[in-house]
C-alpha cells in the first residue's frame, strides 16, 4: 500500500469496523436467528423457514405491510409536492419570507412523538376537530378517522405530512435558489410562462433534490414506529400497525424472538428491494451523464 | 425491581418494605415503569450479567422460560405447605418440574363489571344479572343519552370485555376447554359464535372516542356518570378509592355476568435469581417469609385492591368487592386463568388479543368472520 493512502485508510478503519459489527454483523445474527423457534431467549434450534411461513400466514402482517404501502406512497408523495408547492411561493418572493420559513420549520423540530400527541387530540372525535366544528353549528360534521379501522392509517400519513414537508421545503428552497439567474432571463425573453419554466426546465434540474429528499423520506417510512406508537397506538385493533411496531411487540411483548426477526428480515428486503434498484438507476445515469 | 408506581401500587409494596426492614433487612429499590418494559428491563439485566437478586414478574410461560433456561432459583424456602396454602390453580403454575419459581404476590381478578350506582338507580334499573338482560339495560340506558360501557380501546382491555361475554354465554367449563385445552369442538361450537354475538351487539353501546383510551381515562368516566359500566380489573379501585369512592358503595362491582361464578385470575409474583453471596440468599429467604406472612399479605392486598394469594387470610378490613372474591375462591372451581399472561405462551396469547381486537374494531365483520378468526389463531399454535 501507498504511503499517501495509508493514513485515509487508518482514519476510516474505525468507522469501518463499527459499520461491520454493528450493521453487517447484527443483520447476519438477525437472520441466523429468524431461523430457530427462539421465544423470549435465544436458542439455536433450528426450524428452517417455519417462522416465515408463520409471518406469512399472519393477518396482522399482511395489515401491516399494506399500511406502510399506503404511509410510503402517500406521505412520500405528499411531503415532495407540498414542499416543492411550498418553496416556490416563497422562492416568488413573498414578504415577510423568514417568518414563514420559520413557520414552516417549527413542526420540524418536534418529535414524532410529540407530533403524534398533538394530532391525537385534534383528531379525537370528543375533543379535537369534530366537536369544534359541530359546536359552531354544524351538527352532522364527521371527522372521525383516527378511530375508524379503515381510515386511521390516513390520519398517520396527515401528520407525518405535517410534521416533514418543511424539511423537503428547505431542501427545494436551497435547490431553487442555486438556480443560475440566467435562466430566468433566458426564458424571460423567450416569453415562457412562468409555470413552464417550472414544469419544463428548474424541475428537472432539481432531480438530484428530489432524489436526496425521497431517499430521507423513504427511511423514515421505514422506521417510523414512535408516529403511529403516539398517535394511534397502532389502532384500533391492529388496523394502523406498521412493521416496525409488529416486530417491536413481538420480539418485546409477546415472547417472539423468532418471528419478530423473521419479520425485520422481511422489512430488510422489502427496503432492498425498493432502494436498490433506485440507487442503482440513479449511481448509473450521474455516470453516464 | 418492580413496576409497583401507581398511588395503590407502592402502597403496597410499602407495607412489605416496612415489614422486612423491621426485619432488618436492607431494601434497595428499581422501579420501571410499566409491566411490559419492567419485565424486558429484568431479563435484560438477568442476560446482562447483574441479575436483580428478587425482581416482580407474571406468573405465566415467560417465567417457566426464564426457569428452563435456568436463570432464575426456586424460591428459597418455598416447601410442600404452599401446597395447602396456595389456590391449586397458583401453585399448579407457580411450579416448575415441581419446584416453586417464584412467590405470589397478589391475585386480581379480571371480570369484574363496575356500575355507577347512582345512574343505574335514577334510570330504575336493576343490575343485570345475564348478558340479554345487560344487552336491555344498555339500551335503555342509550336511549337516555348515557354511554353505556366506558370502554378503553386498547387490546387487552378488549380482551378482557370479550373474556367476560365468553364466560357469560359459555361458562367456565367452556372457557377452559378453549382457553386450556384449546378444544377444536369448542372453536367451532355455536357457543363460541354466540359469544362472538353478544360481542358484536356490544359495539353500539361503546362512545365514538373509546379506540386508544386508557382503563383510567374510561373509570374517571364511569365514575363522573357519563358512562355506567366498566368491566375492567379490580385494580380500577385504586382509582376510585384515591377519586374518593368507595368500591361497593357509589360505584358497585359485580362480576360480569355469567351462569356459573368464575373468577379470572391475574398474579404478580416475585422471582429469585441465584445469590452472589451468602448474605443476599439470607435477605432472599427473609423476603419470602415476610411476602407470604399473613398479615404482610392481608394488608398489601388491601392497599393494592387485589386479594391475598394465601386463602387462609380473613377478610375483615378488605373492601365489599374484594370480600366477595375472597368467598367466592374458596371453590376451586371458580379459578380461571386470564388469557394474559397467565394461562398460555406470550405468542398465543397475543394472536388472541389480535384476532378480538380485529374483530371489534372492525364493525363489517360478522360474528361468524370473528368466530373463523379465533379460531385460525388458535389452532395454529396447537
Amino acid at each position: 500500500m501507498k504511503s499517501s493512502l495509508r493514513a485515509p485508510a487508518i482514519a476510516l478503519l474505525p468507522a469501518g469496523m463499527i459499520t461491520f459489527i454493528c450493521f453487517y454483523l447484527f443483520i447476519a445474527w438477525t437472520f441466523a436467528i429468524s431461523l430457530t423457534g427462539s421465544q423470549l431467549l435465544p436458542s439455536w434450534d433450528f426450524v428452517g423457514l417455519a417462522q416465515y411461513e408463520r409471518l406469512f400466514a399472519s393477518a396482522r402482517w399482511w395489515t401491516a405491510l399494506r399500511n406502510m404501502a399506503i404511509y410510503g406512497t402517500l406521505f412520500i408523495t405528499g411531503c415532495l409536492s407540498l414542499g416543492y408547492l411550498l418553496a416556490i411561493l416563497i422562492d416568488r418572493g413573498v414578504r415577510a419570507e423568514g417568518a414563514y420559513r420559520t413557520i414552516f420549520m417549527l413542526p420540524l423540530s418536534m418529535s414524532f412523538v410529540v407530533t403524534g400527541i398533538i394530532w391525537q387530540w385534534m383528531l379525537n372525535p370528543g375533543l379535537g376537530i369534530q366537536q369544534a366544528v359541530r359546536g359552531l353549528g354544524w351538527e352532522d360534521f364527521a371527522f372521525n378517522w383516527l378511530v375508524r379501522a379503515d381510515r386511521s392509517i390516513y390520519t398517520v400519513v396527515l401528520a407525518g405530512i405535517w410534521q416533514q414537508s418543511g424539511l423537503c421545503m428547505a431542501l427545494f428552497l436551497a435547490g431553487l435558489r442555486g438556480v443560475d439567474p440566467n435562466i430566468w432571463k433566458a426564458a424571460k425573453v423567450d416569453g415562457i410562462p412562468t409555470w413552464r419554466v417550472y414544469a419544463s426546465i428548474i424541475t428537472p434540474m432539481l432531480r438530484p433534490v428530489f432524489f436526496t429528499a425521497a431517499i430521507l423520506l423513504f427511511s423514515l417510512v421505514v422506521k417510523s414506529f414512535d408516529l403511529v406508537v403516539a398517535l394511534t397506538g397502532g389502532g384500533p385493533g391492529f388496523a394502523s400497525d406498521l412493521p416496525a411496531r409488529f416486530v417491536m411487540e413481538h420480539i418485546l411483548n409477546r415472547q417472539e424472538l423468532g418471528l419478530g426477526a423473521a419479520g425485520a428480515c422481511m422489512m430488510l428486503a422489502t427496503i432492498a428491494a425498493v432502494v436498490g434498484p433506485y440507487l442503482y438507476a440513479e449511481i448509473r445515469q450521474k455516470k453516464g451523464g | 425491581m418492580h413496576w409497583l408506581t401507581s398511588g395503590g401500587e407502592s402502597a403496597s409494596l410499602a407495607v412489605v418494605r416496612r415489614a422486612f426492614a423491621d426485619q432488618g433487612g436492607v431494601w434497595r429499590d428499581a422501579t420501571v415503569p410499566g409491566g411490559s418494559a419492567a419485565r424486558a428491563a429484568a431479563v435484560n439485566r438477568i442476560l446482562g450479567g447483574n441479575p436483580p437478586p428478587v425482581f416482580l414478574f407474571s406468573l405465566g410461560a415467560q417465567l417457566t422460560e426464564l426457569s428452563a433456561h435456568g436463570l432464575i432459583v426456586p424460591v428459597p424456602g418455598a416447601d410442600e405447605g404452599w401446597d395447602a396454602m396456595l389456590p391449586p390453580l397458583l401453585s399448579r403454575s407457580a411450579r416448575y418440574q415441581g419446584r416453586y419459581m417464584a412467590a405470589p404476590l397478589n391475585i386480581h381478578g379480571e371480570n369484574w363489571m363496575f356500575y355507577n350506582r347512582a345512574v343505574l338507580e335514577a334510570a330504575g334499573l336493576p343490575v343485570p344479572g345475564s348478558w340479554p338482560e345487560f344487552l336491555e339495560t344498555a339500551a335503555r340506558l342509550k336511549a337516555m343519552g348515557k354511554t353505556p360501557i366506558a370502554m378503553g380501546g386498547q387490546p387487552w382491555q378488549e380482551r378482557l370485555l370479550f373474556n367476560a361475554v365468553l364466560l357469560g354465554v359459555g361458562g367456565r367449563d367452556f372457557y377452559r376447554r378453549l382457553y386450556t385445552s384449546l378444544d377444536p369442538a369448542a372453536l367451532d361450537s355455536p357457543t363460541l359464535l354466540d359469544a362472538f354475538r353478544t360481542f358484536a351487539s356490544l359495539r353500539a353501546f361503546v362512545d365514538e372516542g373509546s379506540p386508544g383510551r386508557r382503563w383510567n381515562q374510561a373509570t374517571a368516566m364511569l365514575m363522573r356518570g357519563d358512562a355506567v359500566f366498566q368491566f375492567m380489573g379490580d385494580w380500577a379501585k385504586g382509582d376510585m378509592r384515591a377519586a374518593g369512592l368507595e368500591p361497593g358503595r357509589e360505584i358497585g362491582c359485580a362480576l360480569a355476568p355469567a351462569p356459573d361464578p368464575a373468577y379470572i385470575m391475574v398474579v404478580d409474583a416475585f422471582a429469585f435469581t441465584a445469590p452472589r453471596d451468602e448474605a443476599t440468599g439470607e435477605a432472599q429467604r427473609r423476603f419470602v417469609s415476610v411476602l407470604m406472612d399473613k398479615d404482610v399479605q392481608a394488608r398489601l392486598n388491601q392497599a393494592k385492591g387485589s386479594i391475598p394469594v394465601r386463602t387462609d387470610v380473613p377478610d375483615d378490613g378488605f373492601d365489599a368487592c374484594a370480600r366477595q372474591a375472597m368467598a367466592l375462591i374458596r371453590d376451586p372451581a371458580t379459578h380461571l386463568p386470564s388469557t394474559g399472561l397467565f394461562g398460555m405462551s406470550g405468542g398465543l396469547s397475543g394472536a388472541v388479543d389480535d384476532a378480538i381486537s380485529h374483530f371489534w374494531n372492525d364493525p363489517r365483520l360478522t360474528p361468524e368472520q370473528g368466530q373463523e378468526l379465533l379460531r385460525k389463531s388458535i389452532l395454529a399454535f396447537r
